[in-house]
């Protein structure tokens, strides 16, 4: 059933830019971090990506903003988009339309993948319990995928994901988009890594509150029959539209909103937790499944001695100062968010390696003027005030747009995943394994065996 | 022998007064053309790449950073400075007609009474039109409460009070007259 799919979808195209870029990968060194992104004049002469989007939600919305963008520039082109709700359909067709664009729409993925011949990539950003059946089936029709976080909500789904990623050699993306923004780019190589104004590492703290929100409705008209919503795993419309909230569907808030930051711990400490303890529950709201909050504490093995790292998410309050992943060492602290207004460097008073006066001569961080210390201690054993830095850099482009672009610079061979399956199935796994602390009550042991799919 | 050396000294004495004056003209009208055309003067924030120092080329983050860049245009003008501006706009002693005019005749007056003095056109009447500019500054000052600024205006006022005095001495002008 798949083998003819599959040769059908090997053509001619398709074997030019596999070509292509397996040429264009051997030439690549490794691209890591620190390795310099290869330049743009190096881009194959791979025409437009053809791509689907699965998925015409929030995020699949989100995304299309720099989907479009990328269209603009004759990167790529998105020939279809599928969703099974009709009013989404209808809504990203005519937003697609009103940029200037035609594409194709489908209920599903299954037609999608049937009818359109000449796709190259996928972008999936259906709720995540679909993740899995959508990304297997998309890779093992010769698709390279992007998907969106979480991988899955079972890590049985999120192991077939790698597992399929390695059995058909297409390139399997995970939306955790921050590991190609600039700004954390720049950061963690220019001033964790280079200039190690944190010094050692000793703790990390990250969170994400958020105010009480009403759950998504409905138009009246729009909704989906009993049937539909059956067919695609759902009990009603509401389920439907905060699948987030429910288990067997999404992963709660600390899978929606702690992914991402959760991800951050790992990538920007260099290594993957070894236990978690943890608390939550579900206190506030009566009609979802998961915890409305949690607070997490991972314990990470560095080379010098253990981190720990806490993480909250609330959703009931905004309070807090909103969300940033934050970085302590005994010479500096970094704070980092997607939002720059909330990012911010602290130099600890006892801090002489590093040269500051050269980072703000380099343009790497900004003095910021802070009011005059209060002379009086409360205690005597108060530090003296921190000082204070701005990140000034910035990037112009929308949050995801770097990521998709890397996903398709990898297409092309000009480029290697920031983020490929089986690097954030480890992120993943200790994001599933505080959920089950919770449920456990007890601190939990993790090895690196565990986290490599 | 007195007198040929009393004359060589008031030679020399003249000369000394030419140059001082020379030099005190000079300073006021660098002063007047350069405080007239930053009137027109802005910072512009333009994004530019972050540059690696070590290679000289794009930091391979491919970050911004918003460096502030001065450029002078006509559209720039703005003759008070706003915070001044606000604060004469409850002054009751000073009409917001005489404030608006002020304001858009302050920055060509100092452009064309420096230059007129650079070039030596009318020196007296260009110091002259620069002394009334700095008192006029001054009245302003003195009612919002700025005792420093009215110091520094009153300097000014003394140089140019001092090139009068001096105004004899001119040589190197286009005109000589007034």
């Amino acid at each position: 059933m798949v083998k003819p799919f599959i040769k059908s979808l090997i053509n001619r195209r398709e074997f030019i830019g596999t070509t292509a870029a397996a040429g264009a990968g051997l030439l690549l060194t490794s691209c890591s971090n620190e390795s310099k992104p290869a330049p743009a004049a190096k881009k194959s002469a791979l025409s437009a990506i053809n791509v689907g989007l699965v998925g015409y939600g929030m995020e699949g919305g989100v995304l299309s903003e720099s989907l479009m963008n990328l269209m603009n520039t004759g990167d790529i082109k998105v020939v279809a988009l599928c969703d099974i709700w009709d009013y989404a359909r209808k809504k990203g067709k005519n937003t697609y339309k009103a940029n200037g664009f035609e594409v194709n729409d489908y209920e599903n993925y299954e037609d999608m993948l049937s009818k359109e011949k000449d796709l190259q990539a996928v972008i999936v950003a259906v709720p995540d319990f679909w993740h899995a059946p959508i990304t297997n089936a998309c890779l093992q029709a010769g698709l390279h995928v992007y998907c969106e976080k979480m991988m899955s909500n079972t890590l049985d789904g999120a192991r077939s994901m790698v597992k399929t990623m390695r059995d058909t050699g297409k390139l399997l993306q995970i939306g955790h988009q921050r590991r190609s923004n600039p700004r954390y780019l720049f950061t963690l190589n220019r001033l964790l890594h280079q200039a190690n104004f944190c010094g050692r590492l000793t703790a990390a703290q990250a969170q994400w509150n958020r105010a009480v929100a009403e759950d998504f409705g409905y138009p009246k008209h729009s909704e989906l029959s009993a049937d539909k919503l059956a067919k695609y795993g759902y009990k009603d419309m509401h389920q439907f539209r905060n699948w987030r909230w429910f288990k067997g569907l999404g992963g709660g808030p600390l899978s929606d909103l702690g992914a991402h930051q959760i991800d951050i711990f790992n990538w920007w400490l260099g290594v993957t937790a070894k236990s978690v303890v943890a608390s939550g529950g579900l206190d506030y709201y009566k009609n979802h499944d998961w915890y409305d909050n949690a607070m997490v504490i991972y314990e990470f093995p560095l080379a010098e001695g253990v981190a720990r790292a806490f993480y909250q998410v609330q959703t009931t309050t905004s309070a807090g100062g909103g969300y940033f992943e934050m970085f302590m060492g005994d010479e500096g602290t970094i704070k980092m968010s997607e939002d720059p207004s909330l990012c911010a460097i602290y130099r600890e008073a006892r801090a002489t390696a590093v040269s500051w006066d050269d980072l703000v001569a380099k343009n790497y961080v900004r003095v910021k003027e802070t009011p005059a210390a209060d002379s009086a201690k409360v205690d005597v054993r108060e530090t003296a005030q921190l000082q204070q830095y701005e990140i000034p850099v910035f990037f112009n482009k929308p949050p995801h747009q770097p990521h998709l672009e890397n996903f398709f610079n990898a297409i092309r061979g000009t480029a290697k995943l920031n983020c490929p399956a089986d690097e954030a199935f480890r992120s993943e796994f200790i994001i599933h394994k505080a959920n089950e602390a919770i449920a456990a009550e007890k601190k939990l042991a993790i090895t690196p065996e565990d986290t490599e799919a | 022998m007195n007198v040929p050396n009393d004359n060589k000294n008031c030679e020399t004495c003249n000369c000394d007064y030419t140059l001082a004056f020379l030099v005190l003209r000079l300073w006021l009208a660098v002063r007047a053309i350069l405080t007239g055309l930053e009137k027109y003067g802005a910072y512009q924030s333009v994004a530019m790449p972050v540059i690696d120092p070590t290679t000289g080329q794009p930091d391979s983050s491919g970050v911004m950073i918003n460096v502030n860049i001065k450029h002078y245009a006509l559209a720039n003008y703005s003759g008070i400075p706003a915070a001044l501006k606000d604060k004469f706009a409850y002054e009751p002693l000073l009409p917001k007609f005489a404030v608006t005019l002020f304001d858009h005749v302050l920055g060509p007056a100092f452009i064309l009474s420096g230059i007129m003095l650079l070039l030596g056109l009318g020196t007296r009447l260009s110091l002259f039109v620069q002394g009334l500019i700095y008192v006029s500054l001054t009245v302003g000052l003195i009612l919002i409460g700025r005792d420093d600024g009215i110091s520094w205006l009153g300097i000014h006022v003394a140089l140019v009070a001092f090139a009068l005095i001096l105004a004899r001495h001119n040589k190197l002008a286009l005109l000589k007259k007034w």
